[in-house]
């Protein structure tokens, strides 16, 4: 506290050209120029648009599994395609809706938080996101040539292995897989880097507002879950390419080795999904409580908790393959000690909303919905934790009811609420409220109406993955309640499509702070402009627009006639020297069509790996070709 | 405006070239990444061999040991260049970057042939079973990255040599050697799976 007062000197001088900064952070014109932006808004609202639509498609997914569900013997969709819709279905939601949304809201959110301009690195930014995009259209390329895969988004050997699933499918979903991770890659490494490096002067790390905390332990994770999906998804696609003995047991290869690899990515994925949701739901209730967090330390080392354990319980996944007994009691115990690090963010939540004086928004319903939902899919979590249980309820719908819980009650209820709290930023205006409340609650209604009967279908034995069963085991009412409720989930997601567009054109003018909320994005104008702040601030608290007007500190000194930032001590954020960020630019659009070219083209033949290399390695030597001014010191 | 507190920062310098640049923090993930899969894939080769009887699998000729021995030679050594290269960098040395940028490809490029010339020797590639694939990704994996980083060393150099660069070049050229020490590192535990793993691990009866 005394350090960073120290630094403020006695005599403010505001002498900064707001014309000529809005001008160094001007975007390029044209179709060319679009495609070279490197704003952190842009890129982190290309995320989260192309992340929605393929919500849209992996929900459009859902409902066809539903209608061919929907009662006995139904001959909607036949097996096959039956197969290749859940396998799209799980892997859209997983790995092209779910963990790039929550990019694209960082993206967009970290730097304005953090109170600075952009991310650290704004060309690898604009690259992740080509990857993740030609991801995207590389799967969905497979899936409309009827090449779309079928062996569920985990793709376990040997039926993914190359004797019993031939075609081109599962390549195409292993090499997705690539894109996608070089992808969330990059995005975690330029926002640790932004975090650590790039707070506002005086946001030491115990000022940091929990949803920046959220994002560094989640990207984190994505450093060290990451890698293991690297391994995985290499050890199909070359086993199925190049002919390696990876995961085939004829020649010294092992499959549950290949379950092993996955879940140790697959489970901490869960949690790179639904730690940054948490840390929208301590935003949205401090902000619409109107008060401190209670329990902020604790908050912080539960989350982060959260985060170590998330890769030690990998094997509640593998409870069904033959495990030593020691291993399947460890696991067990690490698969519950979840509910204590969950447990005391729910009770720190519930003690500020119960002590403040919560204003019933959109954006709390939803937090309130997370709560109930959130519980109930926790404590499923509990049930399926131990091994006896476990064994007795695996694959049937009672996991399907349990994920979903988790999954959508913990990260999707928390995102909505997160789209109604930031839309004013984003865009500078209002959603609709009384339309927020309908649409939460249609939400609310038609997701437990149908996720909940399928806890009762899992216990009668109903399982996974079949794509239709006969009248006499008696599931026929429970699923058609369960595919009545999928579409009234579409319903609420058309509402809130209605509301989006609405409140785009006609919604009331947000102003910077309507909620009066406490974190520094909310300082920025709404929209965010490029530059976010005409003057960096500086913080002295916690809650840094909590703090009286005439006690606010601005930075000045940073040059506005380029791209400049200012990078800070990692601990403390003192102040330590200044940063030029680079200018728009072409180049990683080009070195991601250049990566695409060996990425794709490996599926058809090994040798695009060899001339993808060369074409990738020229474009990145083109990309870091120094342009003059060579010296920011002479310039 | 004259009660508005401030914070003046025109006096601090507008680049560094320390661990406190942000791009030396995105070098440091990098090798975190790298490091982790290293680490994964030499778990997943004890899970395996560990599960086998025979190890390597009949036919498969153990790897000889001395010319990769031999090879940690220059490539430790090579180490010594990266560090001239790096401080020449933050002093603004040209002629300690070009000494310290080309003694380290030289050490490295005689530790590559050195590791070329017994990697055509194997007598499995990563066709034949599952130790070949296991052999072959970890050589494969690191040599990508290996050459990957003489290659933009070698652009590195270019740029110095032709005096094409500035505090920003230099900065490639400090943090370009926190990758090479890492490749020099993880390469011990590696080779030490590849020509020793047959040797070191008793096979189970």
């Amino acid at each position: 506290m005394t350090a960073t007062q120290d630094i403020y000197p006695q005599t403010p001088t505001l002498d900064q050209d707001i014309q000529q900064l809005a001008q160094s952070w001007r975007h390029p014109r044209g179709i060319f120029g679009w495609l070279s932006y490197t704003t952190h808004q842009a890129i982190g609202m290309r995320y989260i648009v192309t992340a929605f639509v393929m919500l849209l498609a992996g929900g459009a997914e859902a409902l066809m599994m539903r209608t061919q569900l929907m009662h006995s013997n139904n001959g909607y969709l036949g097996p096959e395609r039956y197969n290749q819709i859940f396998t799209t279905h799980g892997t859209t939601m997983m790995f092209l809706f779910a963990v790039p949304m929550m990019e694209g809201m960082a993206i967009y959110l970290i730097p304005l938080m953090c109170g600075t301009r952009n991310v650290a690195f704004p060309r690898l930014n604009a690259f992740g996101y080509w990857m993740y995009l030609f991801g995207v259209l590389f799967l969905y390329w497979g899936v409309f040539t009827n090449a779309a895969p079928d062996v569920g988004w985990f793709a376990y050997p040997p039926l993914s292995g190359p004797q019993y699933t031939p075609g081109k499918s599962t390549d195409y979903w292993a090499q997705m897989i690539t894109f996608t991770e070089v992808s969330a890659l990059c995005v975690a490494a330029e926002l640790i880097a932004t975090i650590l490096k790039m707070r506002a002067p005086g946001m030491s790390l115990n000022r940091m507002p929990l949803y920046v905390w959220s994002i560094l332990t989640q990207s984190w994770m994505i450093i060290f879950a990451m890698p293991a999906i690297v391994l995985a998804s290499s050890y199909l696609l070359s086993d199925r390419t190049v002919a390696t003995q990876f995961v085939n047991p004829a020649e010294g290869g092992d499959p549950l080795l290949y379950q092993h690899i996955f879940w140790f990515f697959g489970h901490p994925e869960v949690y790179i999904i639904f730690i940054p949701a948490l840390g929208f739901v301590s935003s949205i209730v401090v902000a619409h409580a109107q008060r401190e967090l209670i329990g902020y330390t604790a908050m912080v080392l539960a989350q982060i908790a959260n985060g170590f354990i998330a890769f030690g319980l990998w094997v509640h996944h593998m409870f069904a393959t033959d495990l030593p007994q020691i291993g399947e009691a460890y696991f067990t115990a690490s698969s519950m000690m979840i509910a204590i690090t969950s447990g005391v963010q729910i009770f720190c939540w519930i003690a500020t909303l119960w002590s403040g004086k919560p204003r019933l928004t959109t954006a709390l319903l939803f937090v309130y919905g997370f709560i109930a939902i959130f519980v109930l899919g926790g404590l499923t979590g509990v049930i399926l934790a131990s091994v006896p249980l476990d064994l007795q309820v695996h694959d049937t719908f009672f996991v399907v009811a349990h994920f979903h819980y988790v999954l959508i009650g913990g990260a999707v209820f928390p995102l909505f609420g997160a789209f109604y709290h930031w839309f004013p930023k984003f865009t500078g205006r209002m959603m609709n409220e009384r339309l927020g409340r309908i649409n939460f609650w249609v939400l609310f209604a038609g997701f437990n109406l149908t996720f909940f009967p399928m806890h009762i279908l899992g216990l009668k034995g109903m399982p996974r993955r079949i794509y239709t069963y006969s009248p006499e085991m008696g599931w026929d009412q429970l699923n058609l309640l369960a595919t009545i409720g999928a579409y009234i989930i579409a319903f609420g997601g058309l509402l809130f499509l209605v509301n989006l567009f609405w409140s785009r054109k006609f919604g009331a003018i947000a102003g910077n702070n309507p909620w009066n909320a406490d974190s520094l994005e909310w300082a920025a104008a709404s929209p965010a402009p490029n530059y976010n702040f005409e003057y960096l601030p500086a913080v002295t608290s916690r809650y840094p627009l909590w703090v009286p007007a005439e006690e606010r500190t601005f930075v000045t000194g940073t040059r506005t006639d380029r791209r400049e930032v200012l990078v800070t001590t990692l601990m403390d954020a003192q102040p330590h020297h200044r940063y030029i960020l680079p200018r728009p630019s072409i180049w990683p659009l080009i070195a991601a069509i250049c990566v695409t070219v060996g990425f794709a083209g490996s599926v058809f033949n090994g040798w695009y790996i060899t001339w993808g290399t060369i074409i990738s390695a020229l474009a990145l030597i083109g990309w870091f070709w120094p342009k003059r001014p060579l010296d920011p010191a002479h310039d | 405006m004259t009660n508005v507190r401030t914070l003046d920062v025109s006096h601090l310098k507008p680049y560094e070239i320390s661990t406190q640049a942000p791009l030396w923090w995105g070098q440091f993930m990098f090798v975190f990444i790298e490091g982790t899969m290293f680490c994964i894939l030499i778990g997943a080769y004890f899970y395996v061999r560990l599960r086998m009887d025979v190890w390597p699998p009949p036919g498969d000729q153990f790897p000889h040991k001395l010319l990769p021995s031999l090879a940690l030679i220059p490539l430790i050594l090579s180490c010594v260049g990266t560090y001239w290269a790096g401080e020449a960098a933050r002093r603004d040395s040209r002629s300690g970057m070009i000494g310290g940028m080309a003694l380290n490809l030289v050490l490295a490029g005689i530790a590559l042939w050195m590791r070329i010339v017994e990697w055509h020797s194997l007598n499995f590639n990563w066709m034949t079973d599952a130790q070949g694939s296991y052999v072959w990704a970890f050589l494969g994996l690191h040599t990508f990255d290996y050459i990957g980083d003489l290659v933009f060393t070698g652009v590195l150099l270019l740029l110095v040599l032709i005096g094409r660069y500035g505090p920003k070049q230099r900065l490639g050229v400090y943090v370009d050697s926190i990758v090479w020490y890492f490749l020099v590192a993880i390469w011990i535990p590696i080779y030490i799976v590849i020509y020793w793993g047959p040797v070191l691990v008793e096979t189970q009866q």
